[in-house]
């Protein structure tokens, strides 16, 4: 019986100390500590994902189609009343393919901050007795928003398809640099704002609110056009609209999916002329990118600093 | 007497974890909303009052020793053992340690009541840190441990509590943790359970395991452990053998 502990004994006596984990890195490499702390779990976030997944709609028959009925409603709303009622479908040609563009790639926004925001609370009993890299958690709220967003991904793919006008050209590869660049932003909110949610509760309400207002603030139930015509006397005011970096995914977005903006149609008797989309697009996504990338870093060393303390302040 | 305690294998232990001049403060606010901060800005240090759970202790461990936390209520065993754990950082000091390390602190904590008892044990085995190659080994000695093999595809939140606890025990002594953590947890389940749980613990000694027991049951601890360290406020004022350290927390309790 003694040589099992004798085995274990010689084992660990090879092994090198570690330093509590939650001691971590204050330097700059903890960042990428962190990251491959996390890639060393992702069993467990895989399986997060899932619970987040299977428990959203368990117990409902309808299930996951629940997933889908919100944004299809949400695209009903805007479409009849919004478009048709206020006229901002007036000069846009396919607008439900638009509007339902923009409410995918916004629905991946606002769920991964919604969602990350909240994670780090909603699992507290696990945080307070088990050791893990905490970052997981807003990832894996994000996880399940991009389920729903690839999921939404694929209705707006078949509307697509059968309005016979798939876009097949270079513009194409706006879509997945737009999805990288939510998501970077996303991300870096989602891990920021999970760890402040900890001290101060009010966030999680705020960011509600917050979202509202940022709805309104990007190209999603109104047209770029729209916005270039109301300030066309302030063109400096279009420098600042474009400096959200999701007004500009959502607005790469649309130039990749929604064939219609690029070309001139014909709608009620009058000619439409593709969208005037913003120049400099590439250089500005990639610009929205590597910022992103710089504020999710940041966000990553506070949520550090933080974690110290979530144990005791949940 | 469980075969650890034999001392040519206590002699040449390495020590698996150190902990060198740990202190922990906790500061309790008595606000939390942003209107009470807001209103009280300046004045907070009013609404603060600071308390040092641990101040300044040190200690080694070595492989193979199961040794008991004891001391009053609110010591501050439960924030060593979260500070051993890695769960709490510590304002000051390092706690150094090595080899696997699974917490049975509370069991359950990571169930989900809509997932079915299947679905918790994989999650749960992640947790601790099982991979999924290793949980589909262990599933079956899981299950049968936790006997309760009929419920294992229905959802936790229908389980009675001792058939939560049964399973939370059987994921958690499947980890093969080289140091487990116990507050408070062995005594759960019915009896034959319970000796059951006393018997794996029992095999875990002999395997040369660590465990670090925070309880308030005597006899468990003259039963189980072969060193004793007790707490008060935050201060060691004890280290050394079971009998020795019950007597000393006797003497605590009269401070």
């Amino acid at each position: 019986m003694a040589t099992q502990a004798e085995v274990r004994a010689l084992r660990l006596s090879e092994l090198p100390f570690e330093t509590s984990v939650n001691a971590g890195p204050k330097y700059v490499g903890g960042f990428f500590t962190a990251i491959k702390e996390i890639a060393s779990h992702r069993e467990l976030l895989d399986l997060l994902i899932r619970r987040e997944l299977k428990s959203r709609y368990k117990d409902s028959s309808l299930g996951f189609v629940w997933s889908l009925i919100k944004p299809l409603v949400q695209l009903l709303i805007y479409y009849v009343f919004i478009g048709q009622v206020l006229g901002a479908a007036k000069g846009v040609a396919d607008f439900a393919i638009f509007v339902f563009a923009g409410l995918t790639l916004w629905g991946l926004y606002s769920e991964t901050i919604a969602t990350g925001t909240a994670s780090i609370v909603s699992n507290g009993g696990l945080i307070k007795k088990v050791y893990l890299p905490r970052e997981i958690f807003p990832l894996a709220a994000t996880g399940s928003a991009i389920f729903n967003f690839l999921v939404q991904m694929v209705v707006l793919l078949a509307a697509i398809v059968v309005l016979g006008q798939f876009p097949i050209s270079l513009n194409l590869l706006y879509v997945p640099a737009a999805f990288v660049i939510v998501l970077i932003w996303g991300v870096a909110f989602a891990v920021l704002l999970s760890a402040l949610n900890v001290y101060l509760r009010d966030i999680q309400y705020l960011v509600e609110v917050v979202m509202l207002l940022l709805f309104w603030a990007s190209p999603i139930v109104y047209s770029w056009g729209f916005v270039v015509a109301a300030v066309k006397n302030h063109t400096w005011l279009l420098e600042v609209y474009l400096l959200n970096p999701i007004s500009l995914s959502i607005l790469a977005f649309q130039r990749g999916l929604w064939q219609a903006g690029s070309q001139t149609r014909v709608l009620e008797g009058k000619e439409v002329p593709p969208q005037d989309w913003p120049a400099y697009m590439d250089l500005r996504l990639l610009g929205a990118a590597v910022v992103g990338l710089i504020v999710l870093f940041i966000a990553q060393r506070i949520f550090s600093r933080l974690q110290g303390n979530f144990a005791q302040e949940i | 007497m469980p075969s650890q305690s034999d001392p040519r294998v206590l002699a040449k232990a390495p020590t698996v974890v150190r902990a060198t001049g740990v202190s922990k403060r906790f500061v309790i606010r008595k606000e939390k909303s942003l209107k009470e901060r807001i209103v009280n800005f300046g004045r907070s240090q009013k609404h603060k009052d600071d308390f040092w759970a641990l101040r300044n202790v040190s200690f080694e461990i070595k492989a193979g020793t199961t040794i008991g936390l004891v001391g009053a209520n609110g010591s501050g065993k439960s924030t060593l053992l979260k500070v051993l754990g890695g769960i709490i950082q510590p304002n000051d000091g390092t706690v150094e340690r090595r080899g696997r390390l699974a917490a049975l602190l509370e069991l359950g904590a990571g169930f989900h009541p809509d997932l079915t008892g299947r679905e918790n044990v994989y999650l749960n085995s992640s947790i601790l840190g099982l991979s999924r190659k290793q949980t589909d080994e262990y599933f079956q000695s899981i299950v049968d441990f936790s006997e309760i093999e009929e419920f294992i595809d229905t959802q936790v939140k229908f389980y009675s509590s001792g058939m939560y606890v049964r399973l939370a025990f059987a994921i958690a002594v499947h980890v093969d943790p080289d140091i487990l953590l116990v507050d408070e947890v062995l005594a759960v389940g019915d009896e034959p359970f319970q000796a059951k749980c006393m018997n794996k613990i029992r095999q875990f000694q002999a395997e040369g395991r660590t465990i670090i027991l925070v309880s308030h049951s005597a006899g468990q601890i003259e039963d189980l452990c072969d060193r004793v360290v007790v707490l008060s406020h935050g201060n060691v004022v004890f280290d050394g053998d079971a009998a020795g350290g019950l007597l000393a927390l006797r003497e605590s309790f009269e401070h």
